[in-house]
């Protein structure tokens, strides 16, 4: 008999007031605390990384193909590429040459005609399919005849982002479709990977992102503008008057906030350098405080093993270790590079006799580290292969990476580095940053971004569980960003097992 | 997968084996290469999809591509392309509008967790009810923008289109996409009388379940989220009331995060300071003690505990600390609290209550 007690598998306090959402929860806790690393498991297995049948099940989709279930993946073939490839990069594998070819190959396929690409060949530019396929290009892709990255049609892409603008600042996720933060990280991340960003491409989404931050401190999927357009609009800027009331449009919700702040953070450059579009507006602003309330609110409890919730009383589900731990991490860099986030943290209390050495402590955390990894790693893991939302639910490519990521966040502490960052800016001679005047936001996006490294001796990790960092803004390696974004920004960018020193 | 519903018994045939489609070249998706991680289709889907592909290359906007791209949603909803593909063609052939929202009743219900099928609805209201329907295609539209719309909205397609929301919203009471549809339609609409019914909707829903984030969320896109405030209200009567139904809702269940957040998104929204709310919060951060009297003072501006909830409470100890904070006296009780959630109370979020510590003594 196990004494739940003792292990602080307290259920959540239902106030002797049940309703829907109650019943809902203590149901999926009664399954999850079934998986907690105290209770003894049948298998022996659980706690491991079980890499080989993860790599198999990866395999299986990339080489094989998917299973008929994933035709209401039919419209999203760039997203079934992306997960697979970048699980295999998660996990330290790299594809042989022959299907990196296969991959370009397929890739170069969902390329519309008039830039952008598709969720599959035939089909109508969209901006999510466009991230998804640019960041595959960036693990399975390369210069010369075979490795597709020259043939990108960024001008074509470049002209399709601006006509899916609005007047608030905001993206259409393709023509005549909706809005919403997931399309504008997707074009952020993307322009930035490609050298695309221009200050007329951006006007106003800073100000757009902000007014989706919601009263809970996390962001919903879009705000409504109708109230904030201005009468006397001038020709090119934005025609949105930002001090105007603009609500936001459904609640917090992790997927939506992980794209919101990491396009926020993409953007922090041309914030920063950048004036408003008028000058009396003020300059756009998050409140960071009550994001990083809400962020590290979304981590359940013990008794649910620590995964994260993407909505306040909603269920814990893996693919938020990445959309909301991730975000966490993000928010660590930007507080460290601040330096805010100093190494010495005074203990509310001595840590006394830490039972499991192998998980070292990282003091400049927010968030349970080592919960989520026992969420990912106890509950997460499918035994065919695969990874998944929560037990009982079946493995799937998306929960497969975003579980992956979410480990490797909660593994690794990638941040800023400001040596590494002076180390890039220097990569632009005077000459060269003045001979175009945006040449200078191209320098800062460049720095800003590959100067996120992983911070030396804060990788927590129990031997062969360990799995590759992944750049908290793209979801790629750092090598991969780096690699595509020196292409095409035409750097030579300095080693980086120097610069870490 | 589905095949095509047909209304009699008849199997319904391929695109491929259908006379009246003859004239169409179907065009399979992969041509010339071997694709790396394929999805194994149905033959429906592949036929449907192979002639989708076709009426698009020749750029067919008739009445039979209604069918086709019906069909093609039907199997796979998530099929952006066919959504946007049937939209144009809609417009261009001038088709029922009020036959496309009867259509988006069914599907609606039937695809509820899809973007597409309440972006579509949300494009047929604009179209019924502006001066032109929007249209962002360079090759579908115009050159010229559409005009500022000036039309004045319908009222009753609104209220209708609210109703079928509320009855969508019974079978799945948290359902992002219907949310932010409904609020998206009130704006759009802002109509008073719209708004004016929104607020006893919410509390029907927080009735059913009071931890419903998604009702809270929509309880304050309704108070503040809209331009003007009916002529009779004050903010400070708005606040008031807000206030009293959050203590309400925090005393029938005091470990509910949802109305906690609600309450601070109430309080700095209006700028009113936490600690006005300390008399409230003080009971629900006690340890519940079996020799205390039992108080039968009824506080009315103050809410007690109900006598099953589970005390101290979490979000109250919080809220509580957040007030002493601010106060220079109290700057030690609110680091006892904040050490108490990290060690006993609220362990998971060790790190993040650690962290507030170091910020106040840094600050301090
Ligand atoms: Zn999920």
């Amino acid at each position: 008999m196990v004494d739940l007690a003792a292990h602080n598998l307290r259920p959540t306090p239902t106030d002797g007031f049940p309703s829907p959402t109650s019943d809902l929860q203590i149901q999926t806790e009664n399954i999850l605390k079934a998986r907690h690393p105290s209770i003894p498991s049948d298998s022996g297995t659980s706690g491991v990384l079980q890499r080989n049948s993860h790599l198999q099940f990866l395999l299986r989709n990339l080489i094989q193909g998917f299973p008929a279930r994933y035709t209401s993946q039919d419209a999203s073939q760039p997203w079934l590429i992306f997960w697979t490839l970048q699980g295999f990069s998660v996990l330290g594998v790299s594809l042989d040459e022959r299907n990196k070819k296969r991959a370009v190959e397929t890739l170069l396929g969902l390329q519309h005609p008039q830039g952008g690409f598709c969720g599959g060949p035939g089909q109508a530019p969209h901006l999510l399919p466009t991230y998804a396929a640019i960041c595959a290009f960036a693990i399975a892709g390369g210069t010369g005849e075979d490795g597709g990255w020259e043939k990108i049609d960024r001008e074509g892409m470049y002209n399709f982002f601006m006509s899916l603008k609005q007047p608030d600042g905001s993206f259409l996720v393709s023509y005549d479709a909706e809005v919403d933060v997931r399309g504008i990280y997707c074009l952020l991340a993307a322009a930035t990977l490609l050298n695309i960003v221009t200050p007329e491409l951006v006007a106003g989404t800073p100000e757009f992102l902000a007014s989706c931050q919601t009263y809970e401190g996390g962001f919903g999927s879009a705000s409504f503008p109708g109230w904030a357009l201005n009468d006397d609009p001038t020709p090119g800027e934005p025609l949105i008057d930002p001090t105007s009331l603009r609500p936001s449009l459904g609640e917090a919700h992790g997927g939506y906030t992980f794209c919101a702040f990491a396009s926020w953070v993409l953007l922090l450059p041309y914030i920063n350098n950048y004036p408003t579009y008028r000058p009396s507006y003020p300059k756009p602003s998050i409140n960071m405080k009550s994001l990083l309330r809400w962020l590290t609110l979304m981590q359940g409890t013990e008794i649910e093993l620590g995964g994260f919730k993407g909505r306040t009383n909603k269920l814990v589900d893996g693919c938020y270790s990445w959309w909301v731990g991730g975000a966490v991490g993000i928010v660590e860099g930007l507080l460290a590079s601040d330096g805010k986030q100093s190494s010495h943290v005074p203990k509310a209390e001595a840590e006394k006799n830490e039972p499991e050495e192998a998980w070292d402590d990282v003091d400049d955390s927010l968030y349970n580290r080592q919960a989520l990894q026992e969420y990912i790693l106890y509950a997460g893991q499918h035994p065919a292969g695969g990874l998944v939302d929560k037990p009982p639910k079946n493995a799937d490519a998306y929960h497969t990476l975003y579980d992956l990521s979410g480990l490797s966040a909660a593994q690794h502490r990638v941040i800023p580095n400001e040596s590494r960052k002076k180390e890039l800016l220097a990569c632009w001679t005077e000459e060269e940053l003045s001979k175009d005047k945006i040449e200078p936001l191209r320098q800062e996006l460049f720095a800003f971004a590959l100067s996120w490294l992983e911070e030396e001796g804060t990788s927590k990790f129990t031997g062969s569980n360990r799995v590759n960092a992944t750049h908290p803004l793209f979801n790629l390696t750092v090598t991969h960003s780096e690699a595509m974004m020196a292409h095409f920004y035409n750097r030579k960018v300095p080693s980086r097992y120097k610069a870490s020193k | 997968m589905p095949r095509i519903i047909g209304d009699g018994g008849e199997g319904p045939l391929l695109f491929s084996e259908r006379p009246d489609w003859a004239d169409v070249t179907p065009i399979p998706q992969h041509e010339g290469y071997n694709p790396i991680a394929p999805i194994f289709y149905a033959p429906e889907y592949k036929d449907a999809t192979d002639y989708f592909r076709g009426i698009v290359k020749t750029n067919e906007k008739s009445q039979r591509v209604l069918e086709l791209t019906e069909t093609v949603i039907r199997m796979n909803p998530a099929h952006y392309s066919a959504w946007q593909y049937r939209y144009h063609t809609l417009l261009a052939i001038n088709a029922s509008l009020d036959t496309e929202l009867k259509l988006m009743d069914i599907l609606a219900i039937q695809f509820l967790k899809t973007y597409q099928v309440w972006h579509h609805r949300r494009l047929i209201l604009t179209a019924l009810h502006s001066s032109s329907p929007p249209l962002s295609d360079p090759s579908a539209s115009p050159s010229e923008p559409p005009p500022l719309d000036t039309t004045p909205k319908d009222f009753k397609a609104a209220q209708i289109e609210l109703a079928f929301i509320s009855r969508v919203l019974m079978t799945d009471a948290k359902n992002y996409h219907t949310w932010s549809y409904r609020q998206w339609l009130l704006a759009f609409f802002d109509d008073a009388r719209l708004w004016e019914g929104e607020m006893s909707f919410v509390e029907r829903l927080l009735e059913e379940d009071v931890r419903n984030n998604s009702a809270w969320h929509h309880r304050f896109f309704v108070v503040f989220g809209r331009e003007q405030l009916p002529g009779d209200e004050s903010r400070e009567s708005v606040l008031k009331r807000e206030l009293a139904y959050t203590k309400d809702q925090i005393a029938l269940a005091p470990n509910n995060p949802s109305a906690w957040n609600y309450l601070r998104g109430i309080l700095e929204r209006t700028k009113t300071p936490f600690s006005n709310l300390r008399t409230f919060v003080e009971p629900y951060t006690k340890t519940r003690s079996s020799e205390e009297p039992k108080e039968d003072v009824l506080d009315l501006e103050n809410p007690a505990p109900s006598s099953t909830a589970e005390l101290p409470c979490v979000a109250a100890l919080e809220f509580l600390a957040d007030i002493y904070e601010d106060e220079s006296e109290n700057k030690e009780n609110a680091i006892e609290i904040w050490k108490t959630l990290a060690n006993e109370r609220d362990t998971m979020r060790k790190k993040y209550w650690e962290y507030r510590i170091k910020e106040l003594l840094e600050n301090a």
